[in-house]
């Protein structure tokens, strides 16, 4: 059911025309090297080297963007296990998950723009980890796609 | 002057059309543009570098079927290459897991720490040849990504260990 409910999902996040803006988060302080070096260590063992993903393991890539839409999908990449329970102090966490969004969410980031993690909002959000994460994750998309189909004011 | 013109051109493209098929023309146009859009497609290494700069090649010193090899420094299985691959690349018939542990090993030809992906191959039964276990940075199960206890053969096809690969993702960034 979750499954089903994550392809609509996907589905309605794709067929969202979005095409992002100059990238936001270029104003933070982003290391390249080693933000690459911690998303090696820490990330491409199960993201993969270019953040496709595989089968079970969800894609960053062209994907990642649409939960900077929320504050509840930007709280989501932070309180996953893998981000929330890493190695990574706060400044390197929110290092690599501006790197990620940079590198890999293309066509994802909201057409807005998006404001990049700090090390203070990191460390805030980190605290929570979440624990039924595949029906917290496909929570989190239906409220954005519900949020993305509702006109403008 | 005009109709000399046109019986010359009709007579030519008479001879061109009885000399060549259309279909011959479209054969060799696909072959052509199937050639070239063939070249980018070489196998070429992109598993293990992020579309940037290939990593920068270690020195080698030492044999990738000896245990003691320095990048071997943190692996648990059977080495692929006593089992007709390499250190880098599955034997035939076996697929190599997208799924890694990954770590560092101190290279000592070039002094250098390099960041490995530990690879396993999957779809055989167990090689069985060169042993190795050294466990550098090995962490307990609880910290699942950093652990060589479990079977990596995660998103192949089947989930039967065959041997370990350990492939250069790059050069460690120096903290």
């Amino acid at each position: 059911m979750v499954t089903l409910a994550l392809r609509q999902c996907a589905i309605a996040l794709l067929s969202l025309s979005v095409v992002p803006l100059a990238l936001s988060a270029s104003a933070a302080e982003v290391n390249k090297a080693r933000a690459l070096y911690h998303y090696q260590m820490f990330c491409q063992g199960c993201h993969t080297p270019d953040g496709s993903g595989n089968g079970d393991i969800p894609a960053l890539k062209d994907f990642m963007g649409y939960f900077m839409n929320t504050d509840q999908g930007r709280a989501f990449l932070v309180r996953v296990p893998g981000s929330a329970t890493s190695k990574l102090d706060d400044q390197e966490l929110a290092e690599v998950l501006n790197w990620c969004l940079a590198e890999f969410a293309g066509v994802s980031l909201p057409v807005q723009g998006y404001a990049p993690y700090s090390a203070a909002e990191v460390s805030v959000l980190r605290a929570e980890p979440l624990e039924e994460i595949e029906q917290h994750r496909a929570a989190v998309l239906l409220d954005i796609v519900k949020q993305r189909q509702q006109p403008a004011l | 002057m005009m109709s000399f013109l046109d019986r010359l051109f009709e007579q030519k493209a008479r001879g061109v059309a009885q000399s060549s098929s259309r279909r011959g023309m479209l054969k060799k146009l696909g072959g052509a543009l199937a050639g070239v859009a063939a070249v980018p497609l070489l196998p070429v290494a992109r598993a293990d570098h992020h579309g940037g700069p290939a990593p920068e090649k270690p020195q080698e010193q030492g044999s990738d079927t000896d245990c003691d090899y320095w990048r071997y420094c943190a692996i648990d299985g059977f080495l692929c290459s006593c089992c007709g691959g390499s250190a880098s690349s599955c034997p035939p018939g076996t697929e190599m897991s997208p799924v890694t542990w990954i770590g560092t090993c101190h290279n000592p030809a070039d002094g250098r720490n390099y960041v490995i992906s530990y690879n396993d191959c999957c779809g055989k039964s167990s090689c069985g040849a060169c042993l190795c276990q050294r466990d550098e940075g090995d962490r307990p199960p609880y910290r699942p990504d950093k652990t060589n206890d479990i079977n990596w053969c995660l998103g192949t096809a089947s989930a039967t260990y065959h041997c370990s690969a350990a492939v250069v993702v790059g050069v460690a960034f120096a903290e």
